[in-house]
């Protein structure tokens, strides 16, 4: 065995958002992953994803639980200040949905025979928002996330207009199921557990899952900012292994009760995660913590987000497609990954 | 005429409103908007303003920055202060007071400074207040509900006092639920988990 490290730093802060996939980082902190690994973490629960990006990029936060395109944004100055982010351990893979209201997924089921038909769900799906008499509005939380990319990448394989033919807003994931089932919105793209709530109090139904639309994708990472990264190297390695452990921890089947009891406390999930934990969607959100290549950040994937980000309109037709593989290889960490977690 | 339109999203009645006058008395026209509503996009495409200034632990942050992303269609993009400004120690100053800020695209950032300065000062201001306001206005049973929900959330947590009652505040806002029920059912829950883990 080799001499423990000395860590830079012991006392850590790390951002989360009260989604399904902040799992790892409640685990490592509950079941005593970071203290076996030599670290204090304090978890900060936010509101928004616009505040962990500017609680990272300003030093507030060591680290964060952060959507996977989200250092890469950051990185290249898309939202807000450029601050060089990268990201060593994948914590999620998977967990997103597009859930319609019960009324317009009501009307569609009429010509659905089976739901698990992906080209026939996206046929009648596409002539019922061309029969629309108003444009039916479509709601997702954040600009560059997967669930705004997976929606776009939907829509357009459907040949639906994501400008013309559907009116795309914004709101916050507290609001989608108040806004679902008052009629203000048709439907919406967001993570886990938000799908589920609303097939659970059924005010609404599934149409589709990003796991359906785009196969095995990395969803969170672990984010840091590359300057952190550089100051606190066996920080950085021990909180990559606590979180890595966390991560086998709340995938393993038998530790499900637990899991589900870690998150309500207080101040995460709370009180939703309790309806979560028995329940089964009709399609499968795939959502993994662990398993093969689920934790490796590859920088593969970070260039199928930078072609997303480039289709919707948030890269300027400027920047060079060539240099996506650089870019993304000093963002997505694999090399760190598979240097630290063995 | 350096008259700006600003939206300013808070659901803290007492510094909406101190806020709102020294703004006023900097000559600008402010539109007040409590958070919970679910139109801020009409919102925003009605008011038309230069900037806008929203507590930092709004949900709506994200929804501002989408406007600007999600549709063409959108007329006044707004934009993350930092975008244009390179002034750090703003930024850093508005972060740790709470204070975020979107102005519209091509306004000049210098002129976006005082109306900063004055947003960071009362923020700063208020949140040394808050604790005290809260404090005044609970009865002395729910004072002792909410001391001991905290002193087992900063143990529970290994957080410090003021990250305890935000995260109090915080759950109460998500449940729309009352600081003492609030502060209860954390006592409830983890009293029960007692044991549970660690």
């Amino acid at each position: 065995m080799s001499a423990p490290l000395t860590l830079e730093k012991n006392n850590l802060k790390l951002g989360f958002v009260a989604l399904l996939d902040c799992a790892p980082l409640v685990v490592a902190r509950e079941k005593g992953f970071f203290k076996k690994h030599g670290l204090n973490v304090v978890l900060c629960k936010e509101s928004s994803w616009a505040s962990i990006r500017d609680k990272v990029s300003f030093s507030l936060y060591d680290g964060a639980h952060m959507l996977a395109p989200m250092p890469l944004a950051s990185t290249l100055g898309l939202n807000g200040n450029k601050t060089p982010m990268l990201t060593a351990l994948a914590l999620s893979q998977n967990g997103t949905a597009i859930t319609l209201s019960l009324e317009f997924y009501t009307l569609l089921s009429k010509s659905i025979a089976d739901w698990k038909d992906t080209s026939s769900v996206g046929a009648e799906f596409k002539k019922q928002v061309k029969n629309s008499k108003v444009k039916p509005v479509i709601a997702t939380v954040y600009p560059y996330s997967n669930h705004h990319y997976l929606l776009r990448y939907w829509l357009e394989q459907q040949g639906i207009n994501a400008e013309t033919d559907v009116q795309l807003i914004a709101a916050p994931p507290t609001h989608m199921i108040p806004s679902l089932s008052n009629g203000a919105i048709d439907g919406y793209c967001v993570g886990e557990p938000w799908n589920s709530l609303a097939l659970i109090q059924q005010i609404g139904g599934l149409l589709t899952t990003g796991h359906e639309i785009w196969g095995a994708h990395m969803e969170k990472v672990l984010g840091v900012t590359q300057e952190w990264a550089n100051a606190h190297p066996n920080s950085h390695k021990a909180l990559v292994n606590a979180l890595y452990e966390a991560c086998q921890w709340a995938e393993d089947s038998a530790n499900k009760e637990e899991l589900f009891q870690l998150l309500a406390l207080p101040p995460y999930l709370d009180q939703a995660a309790t309806q979560l934990a028995n329940y089964t969607p009709p399609l499968a959100m795939e959502q993994h913590f662990a398993g093969k290549h689920v934790n490796v950040p590859d920088p593969k994937q970070g260039e199928f987000l930078l072609g997303q980000m480039l289709d919707c309109g948030q890269l300027s037709d400027t920047d060079n497609p060539a240099d996506f593989a650089t870019i993304s290889r000093t963002v997505y960490r694999q090399d760190l990954f598979q240097k630290w977690v063995s | 005429m350096n008259r700006l339109n600003v939206l300013l999203i808070d659901d803290e009645p007492e510094r909406v409103q101190a806020l709102k006058e020294a703004l006023h008395s900097l000559g600008h026209h402010v539109v007040c908007q409590l958070p919970n509503t679910t139109h801020l996009n009409k919102r925003v495409e009605d008011t038309h303003p230069d900037i806008v200034i929203i507590d930092m632990d709004s949900p709506n942050r994200d929804t501002l920055e989408s406007m600007s992303t999600m549709s063409k269609n959108n007329p006044r993009p707004i934009v993350f202060f930092a975008e244009q400004q390179n002034d750090r120690k703003t930024m850093s100053d508005a972060i740790n007071a709470g204070v975020s800020a979107y102005i519209s695209d091509g306004l000049q950032p210098d002129r976006v400074k005082a109306i900063m300065d004055t947003a960071i000062a009362h923020f700063d201001a208020h949140s040394s207040l808050r604790a005290e306001l809260e404090k005044a206005k609970t009865q002395l049973a729910d004072r002792k509900v909410i001391e001991r929900a905290k002193g087992m959330l900063m143990k529970h947590q290994g957080c410090d006092e003021k990250q305890a009652f935000e995260t109090l505040r915080k759950l109460a806002m998500d449940r729309g639920q009352k600081l003492p029920d609030v502060a209860q059912s954390v006592i409830d829950v983890l009293e029960l988990t007692n044991g549970l883990s660690k």
